[in-house]
């Protein structure tokens, strides 16, 4: 088996690129592909919170580049699905604590075992952006509607561009809000995909499950009935290659779909 | 006083249906906002780079037309994965030949000056390339300064014409040592020494 291996990256910070790895990785998992997550985000690490896995962390991925636990032993079992497993950032250390041979050995080996390899990066274009790129062929550059986030991300595409390595990447447009949009005070799908002419893997509308999601230490792919969970399933599709149509976020987050949705809950309470 | 309030009022309205009308959106204004920063981002050209282009590019159309030097904009501008350079120029007449000619004679000959100067200075003071390149822009922007037709009214060209070297010192912005060197306004006791 070779795994392919995908860097989660964006430049700016917090626009979402670990909500976006724990969900990619949690839906990659649900379709059935075994996947590994690697948290390169050293001394600020938050994939483990994001996927609940805080308590079970023994060993970080400085302590398998220090060789004191081998590489199977620092991968954490998701606790619902058993393909899902993450290798965990060390909080105590700093970026300088990997360098991009040792995680570019760390892919390498874990291609054999794994359909997917996950890499959440750092925010920041310095050397833990260099490392969590070093061991990845593909990239997913998350960005939202805004000038900053745009503006930084058009900078990670020129980095990328400039990586040999890297096959070839794609946008992930987060946070995205239909009814800003559509009163022209936010900036649209089409407006970013233009300005930096880049394929889209997905759009993720603004959603406060996320929130409540996060609280919980569980990915919002998990709840169906969520609209970013859903948008999650289908950047999940499109990575393993079907093709799945964009969502019309205007359309489903429109009153009438409201009502819709109200009377198929009630239906469905019925039953 | 009724009356007022109801003026008042009817004026509002009015106001916010023209204001939505006229205003540029918000999307517009970031979507614009942005295609010039990642341009810059993009090619490193700079505002001063670019204000530079637009001042030689001026110079050189000048000899061909006559035009509205204020409102010519240069703009660089993105079209699908092309990048396009877009240039408009409001032209008040096109010379005449005779006009043309004798531009281009002048420039000929002050070019061929410049240039016999140019080299022996280059060989004197052991330029770089780079530097000798600076200085050619710079003799051709004298050039221009001395054509009747073209008035010298771009900032930037004073500017560079103030300072003809490309070490300018950074103290007093006005004499030409540069900052390694001690400048002599800034500090007249250390040049005795």
């Amino acid at each position: 088996m070779s795994g392919r291996v995908i860097v989660i990256t964006s430049g700016k910070g917090g626009v979402g690129k670990t909500t976006a790895s724990a969900n990619i990785g949690t839906a990659l998992a649900k379709a059935g592909n075994k996947v590994v997550m690697i948290d390169t985000d050293l001394g600020l690490r938050n994939l483990d919170l994001l996927l609940g896995l805080e308590n079970r962390i023994v060993y970080t991925i400085v302590d398998v580049v220090e060789e004191r636990c081998k590489l199977k032993q620092a991968l954490v079992k998701d606790k619902k699905n058993p393909n899902l497993c993450l290798l965990a950032a060390a909080q105590t250390r700093d970026k300088s604590a990997v360098t991009e041979e040792q995680l570019k050995e760390i892919c390498e080996k874990l291609k054999k075992d794994y359909d997917f390899i996950l890499v959440d990066c750092p925010a920041g274009i310095e050397q833990g952006f260099q490392n969590a790129v070093a061991g990845a062929t593909e990239a997913i550059v998350v960005t939202t509607p805004e000038m900053s986030a745009v503006r930084d991300a058009d900078r990670i595409i020129g980095l990328l561009e400039a990586k040999e390595e890297i096959e070839s990447y794609r946008l992930l447009l987060n946070r995205v809000r239909p009814n800003l949009i559509k009163s022209k005070d936010m900036m649209s799908v089409e407006d970013v995909v233009e300005i930096l002419s880049a394929d889209l893997i997905g759009i993720i509308p603004e959603d406060t499950g996320i929130i409540t999601s996060t609280n919980k230490g569980e990915p919002i792919v998990n709840d169906e009935k969520s609209l970013a969970g859903r948008a999650y399933m289908n950047v999940a599709k499109r990575i393993m290659g079907e093709e799945i149509e964009f969502m019309n976020l205007e359309e489903e987050t429109s009153v009438v779909a409201k009502v819709k949705k109200f009377f198929k809950g009630l239906m469905g309470k019925e039953k | 006083m009724r009356d007022n309030i109801f003026a008042e009022l009817y004026n509002k309205l009015l106001g916010f249906f023209r204001q939505a009308e006229e205003e540029e959106s918000a999307k517009d204004v970031a979507c614009n906002r942005l295609r010039v920063v990642l341009m810059q981002d993009r090619t490193n050209l700079t505002p001063q780079l670019l204000e530079r282009m637009r001042g030689e590019l001026v110079e050189l159309l000048s000899k061909y037309l006559e035009m509205d030097k204020d409102a010519l904009e240069l703009n660089l501008d993105q079209e699908g994965e092309q990048m396009a350079l877009m240039l408009s120029i409001p032209v008040i007449r096109a010379k005449d030949e005779e006009e043309i000619e004798k531009a281009l004679a002048e420039n000929e000959t002050k070019q061929l000056d410049d240039e016999n100067a140019e080299e022996d200075e280059a060989v004197e003071e052991g330029e770089t390339e780079e530097e000798a390149e600076e200085n050619d822009l710079n003799a051709e922007e004298d050039e221009a300064e001395a054509d009747a037709d073209v008035e010298s009214e771009d900032e930037i060209k004073s500017e560079t014409k103030k300072f003809p070297n490309k070490e300018i010192c950074g103290d007093c912005r006005e004499c030409e040592f540069s900052d390694d060197i001690e400048c002599e306004k800034k500090n007249p006791s250390k040049k005795s020494k």
